[in-house]
């Protein structure tokens, strides 16, 4: 492509490509990858930070906000198109771009470019860490749909294994970075804030509200871990005969999940 | 100051498709002294530290006053120019590396004609009608001026692109540079006209929507030219026109 | 493409060779454009203050007339009157058209183009583009050459090296021969003109302003094929240079333009620093020498003046030469709008800011006014070979004044573009010898690229370079004695005999600059001899030229326009003088210090 010195382009190693003026669909799914990010699995996120935050005012209230979320209307739609396949889409984009970044923060250790490195990395750890948390929470186990009221115990029985713990505090933490930050990226990167001054407040708006949300995350964790330990009721080991009207809204639960 | 001297290595290349490797060099100290001065030195005797006779040091430079954009390398890690790079200013033994993401032509020597393909790309200049005399060009107030004289003293040394983590093979994206010089078009009164065809060729593959910001273009740069501000400026005008091409289109 | 269309090679890329070729691309004619460095990294980049033009938008009554006057006065006379008339009428639509193509000028409130003061005349005549105004007008340009390469009517040839014009039997120009500088190939390309826009020759006095590829091989190389030498030893020492290790950095007029002061502390054993001298303590003498003027003399003056009081004063700062060039009693705010550019220079290469204490400058080889010899069309005595911008000695005569030279490139492409299209149309046949006439040139090149990478003498090209550079900074620049100069000669002699010895520690033959650096030396020590005794015949002082000995301008003898040839047998320059034409304005004592 190098118009210049034709004569020896040919001896030459190729290097970056030239801007492909016109060509492919990267910018809409770049875009898109940005958008859903922020609508609306970022949304969903801030739902869920505060929803579980419920666990602040005690088992019951919590289990209150389960049933409540459980008994939402078009449930199921809502999680398929409004959580899984953004989420997904979001993660398995995120991947690809994380791939395809050349981290060179060694280099020029600067405060843009660390964040732009964690940005990428804490990505890759929400990614692993959702995963394990939406099986767990969402499929495995007692079916919290079926069985609102276990709700609470759940998790805290999760969270009483160390490794576990572990997981959903780094996870709690890289989430709440990863959208905090990722926050401020859309803004600067569409244009919303441009300027020098305004992207410095947007950013540190951005990460203001990771630090808020990692405070609300770890309260929350904080307040399972501290709560009187629940008991296990041996009903919710049964599958849900007895369930709620709208459970049915939702598939037969897994036999792997009976089996546990 | 008797006797102190300058040590420095260079990481060299004969030729593209032969194996880079490192070669030392001590130089005499005087002050004031700048890195394109040492390969001046090593030009007069091409000899290593070790003693060993070497060939002088091929390298691009013109203009030594960092205005051509010419002598762009590593130094030290850093992306810069060495004009500019003082001695006194730099940790020793100083490492030169030729610029890592261009094909190494010898030496210190890069190819970075992507830059001026990617600046045809999106056609960054003003189309005038002709040479010939067609009276004042248009009013524009001091605070435009200013704004266009920042983005204008771009000087292609691609220093932004280098040390952008986003600029590389697998994304090809276009580099601040180009982002910037489209904005200085599409800022011109006249330039203007072909601000859809720019921000169209900047949604491109490669294009705009690559930019992670990470901001290292910005700190990079050598001339301050407000690259970040520049991205996210295009960046806000390839949305709506995107926008508006989905809803008017 | 068409048979019929003309191909023009441009060799440069700087404001002349793109002004050039974007007139000859406009036409509809094929430009090859040969240039060392990618166009855009051209030395015009340096060029900081400003260009000239008489818009007179400041109400000052400024004509295109008075700025003629104002540049050939300026040139003390030596410059044919006619293209510099012609120059200063383009001029304003010069400007406008660089405002068009989206130079950004500075404005007034009005959004108007700003002007400023520059040396050598009482108007606000120059137009500015922040501090680097060369780099604005080279970038707008740029641009407009990337247009019509995009549309397949310039193609470039980046990281060539021209070695010499293919002449034919009739010693008419009919084409180049080149060398890739990365395969170091070396072949021959056919025109039907030629233009030449290959700068200064800065390199031949070691350090100076000039960027690295201002050799003057190329000139050196057509001199020695036949191509008169006009006014070779007119150079412009700047007078305010920042001195570095590897080449002299300018510290533009504007700073004087802007209101910055000269001066040196009264008692030749001060050691307070700059800005601890108290008022009183200071002599500001170009401003008790030249009340009118004051700082803004013309550069020759202010050269000369600095160089009397750091040698014959003994003034220089702390016994060093230098003197201060001081901006310090102007707003921080107004210099960062005026001259931050350049102020940054000084900042980043010197480690001080100028905006608190005076800078130390003194002068340093900047222009060279004399050049390949053209005619009002800007074609050399070489039929079919052109030469524009500070290549060529038209217009500045003795001394170039400050923001002219950007003009007087432009103007020279636009000139040369057209005649050379229309030239191309009307050329003769070529011989049928044509094809032998190319054959031999690139075989001439060829073996003298053999002899070089296969000598095995003793020399270092790059020492027998700073010999060079020391002996014609020292001798041939600001005050010149005839004995100096025959010194110089008899060095340069000297130098051309040990080129022969030259070794080359890097015999590769990819990319190899060195072998690149030690080809132009042998062409920049055959012009360092016109230069030299261009010096040494003119037996006056006019302009730049200044021989103690000799301190009257002497214009029975001397109003005449130096053209050296190369006599190839006496391997040395032979000299003719030609009238200049005085036919506009009867030239008048040049002087400063009243008017």
């Amino acid at each position: 492509m190098a118009s210049t010195a034709q004569s020896t382009s040919s001896t030459l190693p190729k290097g970056v490509a030239p801007l492909r003026a016109g060509v492919g669909n990267s910018f809409l799914w770049r875009r898109l990858h940005s958008l859903t990010g922020i609508v609306p699995v970022g949304l969903f996120l801030l739902e869920h930070f505060l929803s579980n935050a419920e666990a602040l005012n005690g088992v019951g209230a919590y289990n209150a906000q389960v049933k409540f979320l459980t008994g939402l209307p078009f449930r199921l739609g809502m999680e398929i198109f409004g959580i899984f396949i953004p989420l997904a889409f979001h993660a398995l984009y995120g991947v690809y771009i994380w791939w395809r970044g050349e981290n060179n923060v060694i280099d020029y250790p600067w405060a843009g470019n660390w964040f732009y490195t964690v940005q990428r990395y804490s990505g890759i750890l929400v990614f692993a860490y959702v995963t394990y948390h939406i099986w767990y929470m969402r499929f495995a186990g007692v079916h919290l749909v079926d069985h609102y009221d276990a709700s609470f115990w759940k998790v805290q029985h999760e969270l009483s294994h160390q490794l576990a713990l572990g997981i959903y505090v780094v996870g709690v933490i890289a989430a709440s970075w990863h959208f905090g930050y990722g926050l401020f990226l859309f803004a600067a990167k569409w244009g919303i804030v441009t300027g020098k001054k305004a992207q410095k407040r947007a950013q540190a708006a951005g990460i203001a509200l990771s630090i808020l949300l990692m405070l609300m995350g770890l309260a929350t964790v904080y307040a399972f871990v501290t709560a009187e330990p629940q008991k296990k009721n041996p009903v919710w080991d049964q599958h849900s005969e007895s369930a709620p009207e709208q459970s049915r809204l939702i598939p037969q639960s897994t036999p792997s999940s009976q089996a546990r | 100051m008797a006797n102190k001297s300058v040590l420095f290595k260079i990481k060299r290349q004969a030729s593209p498709s032969t194996e880079p490797f490192w070669e030392e060099f001590e130089v005499e100290y005087r002050p004031g002294l700048n890195v394109i001065s040492l390969f001046m030195e090593v030009a007069v005797n091409p000899v290593t530290r070790a003693g060993k006779p070497t060939t002088p040091i091929n390298y691009d430079s013109n203009c030594l006053e960092e205005v051509c954009g010419s002598c762009a390398m590593l130094i030290n890690g850093k992306a810069r120019m060495g004009c500019s790079a003082l001695v006194d200013n730099l940790e020793q033994p100083i490492t030169i590396e030729p610029f890592s993401k261009f094909p190494v032509i010898r030496d210190l020597q890069v190819d970075r004609s992507v830059l001026f393909e990617n600046l045809k790309a999106v056609k960054a200049w003003v189309p005038i009608d002709g040479t010939y005399a067609l009276g004042d060009g248009p009013r524009i107030l001091p605070q435009v001026q200013e704004q266009a004289y920042q983005l204008s003293q771009c000087m292609s040394c691609c220093c932004c692109m280098e040390a952008c983590p986003q600029f590389n093979e697998s994304t090809g994206f276009v580099g601040a540079a180009t982002i910037a010089q489209a904005r200085l078009f599409n800022m011109h009164p006249t330039g203007k006209v072909l601000k859809q065809e720019r921000l169209a060729a900047l949604m491109g593959d490669g294009g705009i929507q690559e930019c992670g910001y990470a901001q290292n273009c910005v700190e990079a740069c050598p001339k301050d030219i407000p690259l970040t501000r520049s991205i996210s400026d295009v960046g806000g005008d390839v949305m709506k026109k995107a926008i508006l091409d989905f809803f008017r289109t | 493409m068409a048979t019929t269309t003309s191909r023009i090679i441009i060799v440069g890329g700087g404001l002349a060779g793109l002004s050039a070729a974007i007139k000859v691309a406009e036409s509809g004619a094929h430009v090859d454009l040969f240039s060392l460095v990618p166009v855009k990294r051209s030395h015009s980049v340096c060029a900081q203050g400003g260009i000239n033009a008489a818009k007179n938008l400041k109400g000052e009554g400024d004509s295109t007339w008075s700025h003629f006057d104002d540049t050939v006065y300026g040139g003390d006379f030596l410059a044919n009157q006619a293209p510099v008339k012609a120059m200063c009428e383009m001029g304003p639509g010069i400007i406008d058209l660089l405002d068009r193509m989206g130079v950004p000028f500075n404005r007034t409130p009005e959004g108007l183009l700003d002007f400023r003061r520059f040396g050598g005349t009482l108007f606000n005549r120059t137009a500015f583009a922040g501090a680097t105004t060369g780099q604005q007008l080279l970038y707008a340009l740029d641009e407009q050459v990337r247009r019509f390469e995009a549309e397949g009517k310039v193609k470039k040839y980046e990281y060539w090296e021209f070695l010499s014009a293919v002449l034919d039997s009739q010693n008419v120009c009919r084409g180049i021969c080149a060398m890739d500088l990365r395969t170091m190939e070396v072949l021959t390309f056919p025109a039907d003109a030629v233009i030449m826009a290959t700068g200064g020759v800065g390199a031949i006095f070691g350090k100076s302003t000039n960027s690295v590829v201002c050799t003057g091989s190329a000139q050196g190389s057509l001199y020695q094929q036949g191509a008169a030498y006009g006014n070779g030893e007119m150079i412009q020492v700047h007078p305010t240079c920042i001195p570095g290790e590897d080449k002299l950095r300018l510290m533009s007029e504007s700073a004087r333009g802007e209101g910055g002061r000269v001066w040196v502390p009264k008692n030749p054993s001060e050691t307070r620093p700059g800005k601890q001298v108290p008022e009183g303590d200071r002599w500001y003498f170009l401003e008790d020498w030249y009340p009118k003027y004051g700082n803004l003399v013309p550069r020759d003056i202010a050269t000369r003046a600095i160089h009397k009081v750091v040698h014959e004063h003994g003034l220089g700062i702390q016994g060093q030469p230098m003197v201060y060039l001081d901006l310090s009693h102007i707003d921080r705010a107004t210099l960062d709008r005026k001259l931050g550019g350049i102020l940054e220079i000084y900042e980043k290469f010197v480690g001080d800011d100028p905006r608190d204490v005076p800078m130390k400058i003194f002068p340093g080889m900047h222009y060279t006014m004399g050049g390949l010899w053209v005619d009002s069309d800007q074609m050399t005595n070489i039929q079919g070979l052109y030469a524009v911008g500070e290549c060529d000695y038209s217009i500045h005569g003795a001394n170039r004044l400050g923001a002219n030279s950007l003009l007087s490139c432009i103007y020279a492409g636009f000139t040369a573009g057209p005649n050379a299209v229309k030239y191309a149309k009307s050329a003769p046949a070529a011989p049928d010898t044509i094809a032998a006439s190319f054959e031999a040139e690139r075989k001439r090149q060829l073996d003298a690229n053999t002899r070089l990478v296969n000598n095995q003498g003793t020399e270092n090209p790059f020492r027998l370079w700073r010999e060079l550079g020391d002996v014609m900074s020292r001798n041939v620049t600001v005050t010149r004695y005839n004995d100096k100069l025959q010194e110089t000669d008899v060095k340069l002699v000297e130098l051309l005999e040990r080129y022969r010895n030259v070794n080359l520690s890097d015999k590769s033959m990819w990319s190899n600059q060195s072998f690149l650096f030690a080809r132009q030396l042998q062409n920049m020590l055959q012009l360092a001899r016109v230069i030299t005794q261009g010096a040494f015949l003119r037996n006056e002082s006019r302009g730049s030229h200044y021989k103690p000995d000799f301190p009257e301008r002497d214009d029975a003898n001397f109003l005449k326009t130096t053209k050296a040839f190369f006599a190839p047998d006496a391997d040395e320059p032979r000299f003719e003088w030609e009238p200049v034409d005085i036919s506009l304005v009867t030239p008048r004592p040049r002087r400063y210090d009243s008017k």
